[in-house]
Formats: C-alpha cells, structure tokens, sequence
C-alpha cells in the first residue's frame, strides 16, 4: 500500500456503521478509493463491473439482508478473479459459529464493531498499521 | 484478547532468537513454538507432537535457503482442522512467484520483515496490536 | 382426574409464559441495542464537529445525551444478561475455591484502599460446580461491596464454609449498608438506593446473583452486620439440579 492506494469495498447495510467507517478512516488519514455496497448481492455486481482495479481489501457485516456476509464470502472464494481478495468481517455478532465459518473462509481478521466511536477509530488505526505492513 | 499458541516456522536461528526477544520485550502473553522445516511444523500442527490447543496463528517466513512453506500452507489449507488457522507470510526476500502462489491460498498477510532487527520490535508491536483487535473462534484441544 | 389435569396444563402454561417472556426480553434487548449504539455514534460526531470551542452548554448537554445513551445501553445489557443467566456460561467443570476468590479480587476496580479479610473452612479447596456462574455471583456481591462503600478506608469480609450438601458464603463490609424500608426492592432489576447520578451503576448485580443463585437451588439473605454495614449470605449446593 505504498505508491498506488488500493481500493476497499466496504460491504454494510447500516448507514450509521457506514458513516463510522467513512469518519474512522478520515480520521486516520486513510485516503483509499472506498466503495460501499448496502449487501453481498450489490458487493458482487460492483465486484465484476464497477471497482477497477479489483480492491484488494473488503470488509464486511455479516448480518445483511439479501445476501449476508458468510454466503457472499463463499461466492468469493469460489470466484477464480475474487478468490484472494483479503476480507475483513466487522460484526456486531459475537456468535462462536459466525466466527468459525468466517475463519474457514479464511478471513484475514475478524473484528467487533466496538461500542464507541473512540475505539472504533483506534481499531481503524491498528488495521491501517497492519494493511501497511501486507503486501497486496 | 489473544489466543493461547502462536507457531513460527522459520529455519534462520538469528530471526528466531530474535523474534523470541522481540515477542518477550512486548510482553506477548501468548506461547511461541517453533518448528524450523515444515514437517515439523506438520508435526507440531497434528502430529505426535501437536501443540494442545492448535494455534490460530502461523508465522511462516519462507524463501529462506529451501524453506518454501507454501507446501505447509498448502497442507493446513488441506485439513479439516487446520484449514482455518491465521496463516502470516513473512519474508525478507523479494520473490514475487512465491507471493502470488501464497496469496492464492488465502493467507491473512504476505509481509515484508525489517532488514535490520533493531526494527523488529516495532514490527511485531504492529502485528501484537492487531492479533489483539481480531476476534478468535473457540479454542479446540 | 381433573385436579390432575388441571394441574398440568397450568405446567404447561409457565412453562410456555417462562419461555416467551426470555424471548421477548431476549429479543428487545438485542434489537434495542442497535438504534441506541447509532445515538451514540451520532452524538458523538455531532460533538466532534462543533469542536472544542463551541458553546460550552451544548456540549455539557451531549455530554449528558451520550452519558444517558450509555445507562440506557447498560440497562439493556442488564436486562439480556438476566434473561440469560440459565442459557449461557452453565458448563460444569472443576474450581478450587480461593483461587476463584482470588480471580474475582484481581477483576474488581478501586480497590485500592480496601483491605479484603478471607477465612476458609473447607475439607476441599476443589469441587465441580457451575464455575462461571458461582464466579458471578462472587464477584457482583464484592463489586457492591466497594462500589456503595462511603468510607476513605474499606473492609470487605468473606468467609466460606463447607457443609455436606452445600456452601455457605458470606460477604460483608462495613459500608453504609441498607436502610430498612427498602430492604425488599434490593433485588428487582435497576433499583438502587442511591439516585443514579450519585453512583453510577444499573442496579442489576444483586437480581442476576439472587437469580443464579435461586437456580442452583440456594438463597440469598440481606442482613445488617453489627456496625451497620452490609451483610449477603448464601448457599451455594454441592449438587446441582436445573
């Protein structure tokens, strides 16, 4: 993540989770192309069409409508093109199955939407160190 | 919080002592084990030796003198218990082949490590920071 | 034949209440908590936004706002923990006695100044028992304890003994304890003696003590102890039947 910026798609349905995520990332100076889609179904047409190049990191809810985060996880990974994008799930759910069907997707990371808006933005900040670090 | 058992495979002895004072400088609660090929690595991962319970964290630092790991990660991706295991690249070496075969296999980061060690400490804090923001699935024995 | 019968359909009928009241409670609590999280948030940007040098009473006022968003979220959180006590956390296994005593006074907050005095009268130290619940329990009798002390310097006593089919566990301190006439709210949900300003807690440690432990099969006793502080005795069975 050092020359070019790589695009994140960030997959939501909650506006006010939206609007954290927009304001933790200004907040950490993080300048990235972000590319919202409200859900797994929306995520995947955007994914073949409409983010060039392909972002190299997603994040994702798992509770969504129309298609929530585990099953658009499992479209992905069986996609040749979208195959190893590094997806973040970010939940609110705290469910051991959730967190297990995550990980045997091979989620880069699973995180808790944190109750406050202070430690979401430190949350932010340790991810974007980590992103630095990642060669995508 | 962080899980119990970190595994680094890693055949330099240098980087392994170093990450060792690197990990006890940080005060890294978790318990590192080490495995310098990737049979033992297999081994330690669901052999005689399994580490009880398995790590949820792999360190491979491939590309070190016949040290490839993509074999071993290609293995655990294989297993039923395994497959899901946090598996982190690290590397000193500039091999772009070994990297695009490691992010097919879904790897939670291919990461460069500082040259110098008197980085490392700085590299690791980086990595024991967001080990402690991610969620893990219960441990399994 | 109809006392029978009559008998088992009202079974039945708590039985199915039982059931749709953790539902309900279950499910308000959770979806509740989503709208309250986005108050917060918002708030909080709103805050932000205006920076430091905006009008001081408006930001005293989102002070409060949020301060009073973060009660309502600790009540709800209050209120899906009581509904939950028999459903999560009930795995068996084995405890040794101090150490769980000890971990509970590792977890509390602001105990600086309190000087903590343990007696044990155990044949075992180690018994198999619902470990995270007794935990509970323990640790919400000793966070009452300091939390509602008003002296500088604070005495928390503990003692347990073992009897054949159970413990008997007592904590006490020589806090302020509890006036008379509101000595049977202490236990509905949310009370407090205090006004809620003055300390700030949910209220809802002694409901979901007094509720794990009436599900084990205990009681739970409020007395005052000879200088007027609090005394919280109960049993704890060795064997326990849900």
């Amino acid at each position: 993540m050092t020359h070019r910026l790589v695009n994140i798609l960030l997959v939501e349905d909650d506006e006010i989770d939206v609007m954290n995520v927009k304001r933790a990332f200004s907040k950490n100076n993080i300048k990235n192309p972000l590319f919202v889609a409200g859900n797994g179904v929306e995520a995947l047409e955007m994914l073949k069409s409409v983010i060039i190049p392909l972002p190299r990191i997603i994040i994702s809810d798992i509770n969504m409508p129309k298609m929530n985060g585990i099953e658009f996880l499992k479209v992905l990974r069986e996609d040749e093109k979208l195959k190893n994008i590094s997806v973040f799930v970010m939940t609110t759910s705290n469910e051991d199955s959730d967190k297990i069907d995550a990980y045997n997707l091979n989620v880069a990371g699973y995180i808790l939407k944190p109750l406050s808006f202070e430690k979401f933005i430190s949350s932010v900040a340790t991810l974007k160190n980590f992103w630095q670090l990642c060669e995508m | 919080m962080i899980c119990s058992n970190i595994l680094l495979v890693d055949n330099n002895k240098i980087d392994v002592v170093s990450t060792k004072n690197a990990f006890s400088t940080l005060g890294i609660a978790t318990t590192l084990h080490f495995a310098e090929s990737e049979n033992e690595a297999w081994s330690l991962l669901q052999g005689d030796h399994k580490i009880s319970p398995t790590p949820k964290i792999i360190l491979i630092d491939i590309n070190e003198n016949g040290l490839s790991g993509l074999n071993l990660l290609y293995n655990i991706r294989r297993h039923p218990d395994l497959k899901s295991i946090l598996v982190f690249v690290i590397t000193k070496a500039n091999d772009d082949e070994n990297k695009v075969a490691a992010l097919n296999l879904n790897i939670a980061g291919y990461i460069r490590k500082p040259i110098e060690s008197e980085n490392n400490i700085d590299f690791f804090s980086i990595l024991n920071d967001y080990w402690n923001i991610i969620e893990y699935s219960s441990e399994k024995k | 034949m109809d006392m029978k019968e009559s008998e088992n359909n009202c079974r039945e009928e708590l039985i199915a209440l039982k059931k749709e009241y953790e539902e309900f409670v279950y499910i308000v609590s959770h979806d509740i908590k989503t709208p309250m999280r986005a108050i917060i948030n918002i708030a909080t940007w709103i805050e932000d936004d205006l920076g430091s040098n905006a009008n001081q009473d408006i930001l005293d006022n989102f002070s409060l706002l949020k301060n009073r968003v973060v009660r309502l979220e600790n009540m709800m959180n209050a209120l899906l923990e009581v509904s939950r006590v028999d459903k999560t956390k009930m795995e068996l296994y084995e405890v040794n006695i101090p150490k769980l005593v000890n971990d509970c006074i590792k977890m509390l907050d602001n105990k600086s100044n309190v000087e903590f005095h343990i007696t044990y009268h155990l044949k075992d130290e180690n018994c198999i028992t619902l470990g995270k619940k007794l935990e509970k329990v323990l640790f919400s009798l000793l966070d009452n304890a300091i939390r509602f002390h008003d002296k500088e310097k604070k005495n928390v006593i503990i003692e347990i003994t073992e009897n054949d089919a159970d413990y008997e566990i007592s904590i006490s301190d020589d806090g302020p304890g509890i006036p008379e006439e509101v000595r049977d709210k202490i236990f509905s949900i949310f009370y407090t003696v205090n006004s809620k300003d003055v300390v700030d807690t949910t209220g809802a440690g002694l409901t979901i003590s007094n509720k794990i432990i009436k599900m084990v099969g205990g009681k739970l006793h409020y007395a005052p102890t000879v200088s007027n502080g609090s005394l919280f005795k109960f049993n704890w069975p060795k064997t326990i039947s849900i």
